[in-house]
């Protein structure tokens, strides 16, 4: 009877002392999550104060982000989309640091990955900002030479510069991501490649008799030059 | 038939003999190609459920030289807003219904605001504005017509003469206003008969004729809410969000354009819509405070033109305005009774008591703060401050109109 009750209150026992040996854990992490969301609330409700007393949306509607981000149909305010990013990235943050405090192996791996991978991502973010700034830079420059110019195809040339960069940009922030960069590389090549071939091929074809006359009378003005020009 | 008198230094177009429609609107067919349409219609969700707002539509729907409608939506919550963009669906070409209320135009509003650019409260001046912005930022159209939804005795007729002048590449005003009969049994209008004719009249006798108040004194219905202009007008004009809309905008167009390329078009032989009670015991309802919005306006415009105003000049225009307006009674009086017209001379005596009064309050108010109520920026101004806000008016529409 005791040998049997034995193999009744073993496994019960090994069970209690595996989760008594893990329960701090369980409790480190709680509190870790705790304490994260509390500090996560301050600090969206610190920011969003922040942003309105350096009026970060109107800034955001100049530089044209607030635009961008109605083309993407979403309407909140810039502020409001920033801090709740922010809020939510400190979530997860916290969950993996208390995820951690657990002492799994697959978690601790899963969670190093996590904090590996955010200088690329906090990069991705910064080449696609500048970018779309440098973008935008660039398509006006080029809206205002060509209208002065006069060119009539001066906006379809600023559109295309900005797409051009556009794509540029989002290859590289892809490339940043690490989101399946040999297939992301290898299209951009292609694209890219085939635009600039397709402007080399077609300047060519347009410019073979102007590129005659330059070349005839490059070489007149060399025989010119000698002396050994036969008068009739 | 109206006679064929010019009046001001405006062009006066006239109804007269028996204009054939089909003939204005197969000229109109053709003009329209070279400058597209665009009418905008500043609308409350009320409007809707009353007998003027069908009417309209079912006229509309036989026009055929409109490029596109777009309709602000006033006081109408989300529901009301699906409802009436299928209301307007029997209309055969494109339109475009503006949800005042709707999240994505609020977020527009906050945009300007946050940006120090003030809309004004919710009007028929903030809609008409927010419609321009969005015939700005579709840019298919090069000319915009725009009238009210509360037009009992509406014809496509109106539409066709009221646009024609500013369409027609061969006559090319840049602005015509509409004007016509306000006459049942009885003559309506109080306000243009009693209150602006008078005033303006007044103030040309005290001012020795300032040119503003004789172009405003040129149009025979100043205060008519039916009007065509160019875009490039709405790019540059601002406008009153309050009751002084009319005046206002004329104010602006006097400002920016020469009086030869703006004209009036006699529009249709009646016109009937809602009338507004006097509410001369209180001057923030009805009539009185359209009385005081139209008297700031106009003092406003007089003000930054250089006219110097004073304490004694707004009493001595009190006074000269009370002795044009009893004259004017009179002369109506006269008119009535050769037209066998209802005509009851107290109920016209009380309404320039009112208005009397009326002119008092603006005056204390242009005295006390001169810059008043702000006029909304026009929208050259307003694309220079956020760069992007075409595109976003134009995505916000767009995705409601979905």
């Amino acid at each position: 009877m005791e040998g049997f009750l034995n193999l009744i209150l073993e496994p019960v026992n090994e069970v209690y002392l595996k989760f008594k040996g893990f329960f701090p854990n369980l409790l480190a992490m709680l509190t870790i999550i705790i304490i994260g969301v509390i500090v996560a609330w301050l600090v969206k409700a610190v920011l969003l104060k922040f942003f309105k007393a350096i009026k970060f949306d109107s800034w955001c509607d100049r530089m044209g982000f607030t635009a961008l981000l109605r083309k993407a149909d979403v309407w909140a305010k810039p502020a409001d989309i920033f801090v709740v990013a922010v809020y939510w990235f400190m979530i997860i943050g916290f969950l993996m640091v208390g995820f951690s405090a657990l002492n799994i192996q697959a978690i601790d791996s899963l969670v190093s990955e996590f904090f590996l991978y955010l200088p690329r991502a906090f990069s991705a973010v910064v080449i696609l900002l500048i970018g779309y700034m440098v973008a935008g830079f660039l398509s006006r420059a080029v809206l205002i030479a060509a209208v002065n110019s006069g060119l009539h195809y001066a906006k379809l040339l600023a559109e295309a510069v900005r797409l051009l960069l556009t794509v540029l940009i989002l290859a590289m922030a892809l490339e940043q991501l690490k989101v399946a960069p040999s297939i992301v590389v290898a299209a951009f090549s292609i694209i890219f490649g085939g635009i600039v071939i397709a402007l080399a091929i077609s300047f060519g074809v347009a410019g073979i008799g102007a590129a005659r006359r330059m070349i005839e009378s490059g070489g007149e003005e060399k025989k010119e030059e000698r002396g050994e020009v036969e008068h009739v | 038939m109206a006679d064929f008198y010019q009046t001001g230094i405006i062009t006066t177009l006239h109804r007269l003999g028996k204009p054939s429609l089909e003939r204005l609107e197969s000229e109109l067919v053709e003009y329209a190609k070279a400058r597209p349409l665009a009418l905008v219609l500043p609308a409350l969700y009320s409007e809707f459920e009353g007998k003027a707002m069908p009417r309209i539509i079912e006229e509309l729907a036989k026009v055929k030289y409109v490029c596109k409608i777009v309709l602000v939506l006033a006081r109408a919550s989300e529901k009301e807003f699906i409802k009436v963009k299928e209301l307007m669906s029997p209309i055969p070409y494109e339109v475009k219904v503006i949800h005042n209320d709707g999240r994505r135009i609020k977020e527009i509003y906050d945009t300007f605001r946050r940006n120090g650019l003030d809309p004004g409260e919710d009007g028929k001046g903030r809609s008409a504005w927010l419609a321009y912005g969005y015939v700005i930022a579709d840019g298919e159209c090069d000319v915009i017509a725009l009238h009210d939804c509360d037009i009992l005795t509406y014809s496509r007729e109106m539409l066709a003469r009221l646009c024609y002048p500013v369409v027609s590449p061969n006559l090319d005003y840049v602005f015509c206003k509409g004007f016509y009969s306000r006459v049942t049994d009885k003559m309506h209008g109080r306000v243009t008969r009693l209150l602006i004719s008078p005033l303006v009249r007044s103030l040309k006798d005290l001012t020795a004729s300032h040119p503003f108040l004789i172009f405003l004194d040129s149009f025979r219905y100043p205060l008519a809410g039916e009007f065509c202009m160019t875009v490039d007008m709405a790019r540059v004009n601002r406008i009153p969000w309050d009751w002084g809309l009319e005046v206002g905008a004329l104010a602006e167009v006097y400002r920016n354009y020469s009086p030869r390329r703006i004209c009036q078009v006699d529009i249709a032989e009646t016109y009937e819509h809602k009338h507004q009670v006097l509410s001369s015991e209180d001057p923030e309802k009805g009539l009185m405070r359209m009385t005081v919005d139209i008297c700031k306006s106009i003092f406003r415009t007089l003000a930054s033109e250089g006219v110097i105003f004073s304490d004694g000049f707004f009493k001595t225009l009190q006074v000269a305005y009370l002795r044009m307006a009893e004259d004017t009674i009179m002369k109506y009086e006269a008119d009535a009774a050769i037209n066998g017209l209802i005509f009851d001379r107290h109920e016209e005596a009380k309404a320039v008591e009112a208005f009397t009064s009326g002119i008092t309050i603006a005056a204390q108010t242009f005295m006390e703060n001169p810059m008043g109520t702000p006029l909304i920026p026009n929208w050259n101004r307003v694309t220079s401050a956020i760069p992007g806000i075409l595109d976003m008016l134009k995505k916000a529409v767009d995705e409601d109109n979905k």
